[in-house]
């Protein structure tokens, strides 16, 4: 998943983008909302949310970015575990709340779970014809049969499983799985495309002629 | 033992009006006493006087006349009203008593003829001539008498007073009753005032007394409701430099075991846990800390609770209905602190039980302590301010159930360890 990390502890900032690139998460990592605003038209699988920041409040941002129409998941990391806090963290926005401190385990299992419930299902194990998908494993069956993906395979496959129904232009998925201001091929995307189709099967992943990709019936 | 009560106002003030009161009864008869004493006494010589001129008429008539008024005087002198003597101061060397009434001595009242008023020991005696020359006419009334008829009026005045006195009393009592009600009201609204409720203002005084006392309350539920906000804010900021330096420390911990060599790890591990532990007493300062204004109970699912805590390296056995009410991150600090406490123990099972009204058991399998042990630890508990050696996280499990109105318990077990954490007793379900 591509995740956007607002957190002004530069501790627990490069803690966490550690520990979720090394779950092979692409995390790019902002210390105030002024860092954020050259962001903003990125597209993420989910936010990372520290409340108190140095220039402003990471949960107004957040609201604005709802009352704006962006639905992207969100979870909000912050120090305050009072009640009335945890409530108004989630109807401010957020779809999750973790009170630090916590378990980087623990935030990379509520990001999954926030991004299943996002993407229509609360099953880990996505079936698409013949392909079986383990968003918590990291693996994918055909048939039964393991298959071996690259990194940036699995970052395609996954990035389409999570918006499963809906068109993802071939700009986004760029973003999405190479992450902010970094270089690609221009036909990269294509190139692994072409591969996931070739190791799962040309339904899995139809193309949106002039627009993007959409993840396929898998039949 | 029962702490001795305060006096009561309304005893107090009581007790005043009653010896005011007595007070006042004796005042006024002392000074009706002093003030009709002359009156009386000119009175009855008034009645002496004119008793004497009635019986000069009649009796100057002697001697056919005085037997027959000695005859008719018992009526007024028995009744002890005066008695009367007719003297003849002529007769030989010595005056002689040729009649009188049946109260009065035999011997004259004056042994030499004399007119006017005197007193003798007993008698006060009013003296005039008969219209013969030689016979005199005493008119006398005994000193005792004279003090009786006093002393009536000055009681008939104290009684009259009392009665006065009395009814004043019950009426005073019912007012003091009255008047102290104010103090009630402001003690029921106390009870129940929250200082940050904006709303708890008591505002104009009953009665003019009290106004001070309003103000003086108003004042330091202002001061107080500052405080509270003053000491939130400062939770807030310390839980925030707390907690966010002990998530990075994770963090890097979580991220170092992944990259680390396989020797460093069980080291790392250490680390992390002992991070883990510092987090929850952490945690447990800061919940015992802003909690301790505003409690929040709870009906809690302590199967929930159990779940949510995700301790690690520990089993947990459930009652059938496992509900407590208590606040929730009180109550989840507590536990972590006692799951802590049960691992460094070497526990790997932890049965918790409900024994008591809203009293929560945790009883684990690990290597326990001694009776004497479990006594002075007890002991530290119950000595609370000052006590050493009971470990910072049973003094917080206890200091959490103090907050709820209970204590930790330790009680004696055959295995393991136990604890009971005796909180406020369960509301009852409605």
């Amino acid at each position: 998943m591509r995740l956007l990390l607002i957190e002004d502890d530069d501790i627990l900032g490069d803690g966490l983008r550690e520990f979720l690139t090394a779950d092979g998460h692409r995390v790019d990592w902002c210390r105030t909302l002024r860092q954020v605003a050259a962001h903003e038209r990125e597209p993420y699988d989910a936010l990372l949310v520290d409340w108190q920041l140095p220039d402003g409040s990471g949960l107004d941002w957040l609201h604005g970015r709802r009352r704006g129409g962006d639905a992207t998941p969100a979870l909000l990391l912050t120090a305050r575990d009072l009640l009335a806090d945890r409530i108004r963290g989630l109807d401010s926005g957020a779809d999750d709340y973790l009170v630090k401190p916590f378990a980087p385990e623990e935030l990379a299992a509520r990001l999954r779970a926030v991004s299943r419930r996002r993407a229509g299902s609360a099953d880990a194990l996505r079936q698409i014809g013949e392909v079986e998908v383990d968003l918590v494993a990291r693996s994918v069956r055909l048939r039964g049969q393991r298959v071996e993906l690259t990194s940036r395979e699995w970052a395609i496959l996954e990035a389409l499983l999570l918006r499963a129904g809906r068109i993802v232009s071939k700009a986004d998925l760029e973003r999405l799985v190479l992450g902010f201001a970094a270089e690609w091929a221009s036909n990269a995307v294509e190139v692994h495309v072409a591969a996931l189709r070739r190791k799962l099967g040309r339904a899995l992943i139809e193309t949106v002629r002039g627009i993007g990709y959409r993840l396929g019936s898998g039949q | 033992m029962k702490p001795r009560l305060p006096p009561s106002i309304r005893a107090r003030l009581t007790r005043a009006l009653l010896a005011s009161s007595l007070l006042w009864v004796v005042a006024v008869a002392a000074a009706v006493w002093l003030a009709v004493h002359d009156e009386v006494d000119e009175l009855l010589d008034d009645t002496l006087e004119a008793a004497a001129e009635g019986l000069r008429g009649p009796l100057s008539q002697f001697p056919a006349i005085a037997p027959a008024a000695a005859e008719l005087s018992p009526a007024t002198s028995a009744n002890g009203r005066f008695a009367w003597q007719v003297v003849d101061h002529l007769a030989s060397s010595q005056a002689r008593v040729v009649a009188s009434s049946a109260l009065a001595p035999t011997t004259p009242l004056r042994p030499i003829a004399s007119g006017g008023f005197s007193d003798s020991d007993d008698w006060r005696v009013f003296g005039i001539p008969l219209s013969d020359g030689r016979h005199w006419l005493y008119v006398a009334q005994t000193h005792a008498e004279r003090q009786e008829a006093l002393a009536e009026t000055a009681l008939s005045a104290a009684l009259a007073t009392l009665a006065i006195t009395l009814l004043a009393q019950v009426w005073l009592q019912a007012q003091i009753r009255h008047e102290l009600r104010p103090l009630q009201r402001l003690a029921e609204h106390l009870a129940n005032s929250d200082p940050e409720d904006p709303g708890t203002a008591l505002g104009p005084a009953e009665r003019r007394e009290l106004q001070p006392v309003h103000r003086a309350i108003d004042e330091l539920t202002r001061r107080l409701a500052l405080r509270l906000a003053r000491e939130r804010a400062f939770t807030g900021h310390a839980a925030h430099s707390l907690r966010t330096p002990l998530a990075g420390i994770d963090a890097q911990l979580a991220v170092a075991l992944r990259e680390s060599p396989a020797s460093l790890q069980p080291r790392l591990q250490r680390v992390r846990t002992a991070a883990r532990r510092l987090h929850r007493v952490v945690s447990a300062l800061l919940a015992l800390f802003r909690s301790s204004a505003t409690l929040q109970p709870q009906e809690l699912d302590l199967a929930e609770m159990i779940a949510r805590l995700a301790v690690e390296g520990l089993a947990f056995e459930l009652p059938d209905r496992p509900l407590l009410t208590a606040d929730a991150d009180l109550l989840a600090a507590a536990l972590l602190n006692l799951c802590d406490n049960s691992l460094r123990h070497g526990a790997t099972i932890v049965r918790l039980s409900l024994p008591g009204n809203n009293v929560l058991r945790l009883h684990d399998n690990g290597a326990g302590i001694s009776n004497g042990e479990r006594e002075r630890l007890q002991n530290a508990l119950g000595g609370q301010v000052g006590a050493s050696g009971g470990g910072l996280g049973l003094l917080l499990v206890d200091l959490i159930a103090r907050a709820h109105g209970g204590c930790l318990q330790l009680p004696a077990v055959d295995s393991g360890f136990a604890a009971e954490l005796h909180l406020a007793p369960r509301q009852p379900a409605t």
